[in-house]
């Protein structure tokens, strides 16, 4: 605990000024440009909240789509709602499609963007909770942790498609407003909106670090090592688990709310396993056991993948798949993993060769005099 | 009445009755012996105490308080911590963080939330000292040698400061200066912190002894003062070629 605070505090501010510094000037402010990063950084926010459940407690969430889903229809809700106020009884057009009569009661909050803000963390970290509860009480654990959220993952998508009078189905809610913020109408392709999703980052992972450098995080790490014998120094295991989960699930929510403002829609394929797979590859490619890296794994990962998804289009998928193969046999412990042992290795090197310059000074100057001295 | 008693404490797996109708009463500050064959219910006894295994039948009084039916974490809480008879540490945290595991007074989530440092001083330098780890809290616990892993599992008991501590086997795998040391240390804890010893070496066992209880087949054999023991004609049979009967 004591002696990666520096560490950290150098990853932070190096991420720091990568985001707010290097990329707006690398891509020179070019607000399309800044759009498709400001997508790479929530899902980045994603990939970081799940290495604070997978890699600091070993809570494997196959699921951790669903709290970012939830986070987007949720921010959905409202942007929709803003847009249908012309309509008749500001109803949504989707719902007029399917004669739907009034707005469902679970809509009507939504009006309301301070309630928008707080559900949008609020649900996805209640449902985190009741399935943490069930899951951890039951002293669930590793593979049987990843199929149960798996699963869960599997019906909240089912119910979203088949609920299609309340949620658009398969098209999902388009067709959406601006954001109102505080009288600023956020412009999604604007460097401000880029820098509003960039802060929320850095203030989220400033957050889980908060949490992973206190005792928290220690104990988390050894219930990842052995549970029980936490439980036998007094700890009530459960509970620090469902912490992990559920903050996890809160970072994941808030980053699904800026992800639907990036892109305008928000569809059911943002609770698919194919999209919550990939968060747990973005995740191990980055490296589990530091957030920082986790982030970058997303934000690196899908910078990847908007750059070669032009040139192979289907090609991506098997790519991803073969990257996650090698990261696992190569690199299980993730890109964080290879730069900690090079530089490692590298301070090794430094200090030996500083040693071995000094036994020749030793055997040369020194060395002499002392011979001199004996001599007298 | 005693600190900790068992009352008809039974435990069975499956066909085998592991603790079989097991009463015993240890006093406050008490340190006492728990010997027996391979295979008696030594280390099962321990488990049910500590709450790893769940009793069969029967009943456990700590302070005169009914804990058979608590979970572990509610009965460490109430003041009691384990020594396992493998070397139980966490492996890939620093020795300093086994430690500040291991202080767990106040074990709640946002007590943890506040808690950013270890410190190094009063008792957990006092135990880190006197366990010889002072100079290696930054090294992972998994790069201690056998002798040192032992030791910090002793330290981590300390620093917890359980008011009833059970020990198995914790002078498994030391040297004889080591043991001697560790002996030294659990007479000093006499009087200040109830204490169930399981062991083997009988040396050591008589470094330490007051009262010996001895089990056999999940049992009570026989109880009394260390000599009583060695010289108890059932006690032999039941150990016949073993250690008390080469060294009575
Ligand atoms: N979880 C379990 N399931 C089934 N049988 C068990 C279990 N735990 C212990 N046993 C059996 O219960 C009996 C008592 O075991 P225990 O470990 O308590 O003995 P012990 O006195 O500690 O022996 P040792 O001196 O070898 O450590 C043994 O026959 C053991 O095989
Ligand atoms: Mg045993």
């Amino acid at each position: 605990m004591n002696r990666t605070f520096k560490t950290d505090c150098i990853g932070y501010a190096l991420f720091a000024i990568l985001l707010l510094v290097v990329i707006p000037w690398a891509v020179s402010f070019d607000g399309f440009a800044l759009n498709t990063y400001a997508r790479y950084l929530a899902l980045g926010m994603v990939a970081m909240a799940l290495a604070l459940s997978w890699g600091y407690a070993g809570i494997l969430n196959l699921g951790q789509a669903v709290p970012f889903a939830l986070g987007a229809y949720i921010m959905a809700m409202h942007l929709k709602l803003q847009a249908s106020a012309h309509m008749p009884g500001g109803l949504p057009d989707f719902m007029g499609w399917t004669n739907v009569e009034a707005l469902p009661w679970f809509w009507q909050p939504f009006h309301s963007l301070p309630v928008t803000l707080i559900a949008g963390i609020a649900v996805p970290v209640a449902l985190a909770a009741l399935l943490a509860v069930f899951m951890f009480r039951g002293r669930i654990t590793g593979v049987f942790v990843a199929i149960i959220t798996l699963a869960f993952l599997v019906a909240v998508q089912l119910v979203f498609i088949e609920e299609q009078r309340y949620t658009g189905g398969q098209n999902g809610l388009t067709g959406l407003a601006p954001l109102q913020l505080l009288g600023w109408r956020v412009d999604n392709y604007s460097t401000q909106f880029y820098y509003l999703v960039a802060v929320c980052l850095m203030t989220s992972l400033a957050i889980g670090l908060a949490l992973v450098r206190s005792k928290v995080g220690l104990v988390l790490k050894a219930i990842r090592e052995d549970a029980s014998r936490v439980r036998f120094f007094g700890y009530d295991v459960a509970r620090y688990e469902t912490l992990a989960f559920c903050t996890s699930a809160a970072i994941a929510g808030w980053a699904g709310m800026l992800y639907v403002l990036v892109l305008e829609f928000a569809s059911p394929t943002y609770m698919g396993v194919a999209f919550s797979l990939a968060i747990v590859i973005w995740c191990a490619v980055g490296g589990r056991e530091s957030l920082v890296a986790a982030a970058l794994g997303g934000i690196i990962v899908n910078l990847l993948e908007g750059r070669l998804s032009d040139m192979f289009v289907d090609g991506w998928t098997f790519f991803l798949g073969a990257l996650f193969i090698v990261v696992v046999l190569v690199a299980p412990r993730g890109l964080f993993g290879l730069v900690q042992s090079a530089v490692r290795h590298a301070g090794k090197t430094i200090r030996s060769e500083r040693g071995g310059a000094r036994a020749r000074w030793l055997a040369t100057g020194m060395g002499a005099r002392r011979i001199d001295n004996g001599g007298r | 009445m005693g600190h900790l008693e068992l009352k008809n404490l039974s435990v069975q797996f499956g066909g085998l009755k592991a603790v079989n109708n097991l009463d015993l009463s240890v006093a406050q500050g008490e340190l006492r012996c728990l010997l027996g064959p391979n295979g008696a219910g030594k280390s099962t006894t321990l488990d049910l105490i500590c709450g790893k295994t769940a009793a069969t039948s029967g009943q456990i009084l700590f302070e005169g308080r009914d804990i058979t039916g608590l979970s572990e974490h509610r009965r460490a809480r109430l003041g009691i911590g384990r020594k396992f008879q493998t070397p139980s540490v966490f492996k890939e945290l620093t020795v300093l963080e086994n430690m500040e595991i291991a202080r767990s007074q106040n074990p709640g989530i946002l007590a943890s939330g506040f808690v950013f440092r270890t410190h190094i001083r009063g008792r957990l330098k006092e135990v880190l000292e006197l366990v010889e780890l002072k100079d290696h809290v930054h090294t992972k616990a998994g790069n201690l040698s056998h002798g040192q892993t032992q030791w910090l599992e002793i330290a981590m008991l300390l620093i917890q400061d359980a008011k009833l501590i059970l020990m198995d086997e914790p002078t498994a795998g030391m040297t004889i200066q080591e043991t001697r040391r560790t002996g030294e240390i659990f007479n000093s804890l006499k009087g200040h912190h109830t204490m169930i010893v399981v062991e083997h070496d009988m040396t050591f066992v008589r470094q330490i002894a007051e009262t010996v209880t001895v089990m056999e087949l999940g049992a009570l054999l026989a109880q009394g003062s260390i000599e009583e023991i060695e010289n108890d004609p059932k006690v032999r049979a039941a150990y016949l070629g073993n250690e008390v009967a080469n060294h009575a």
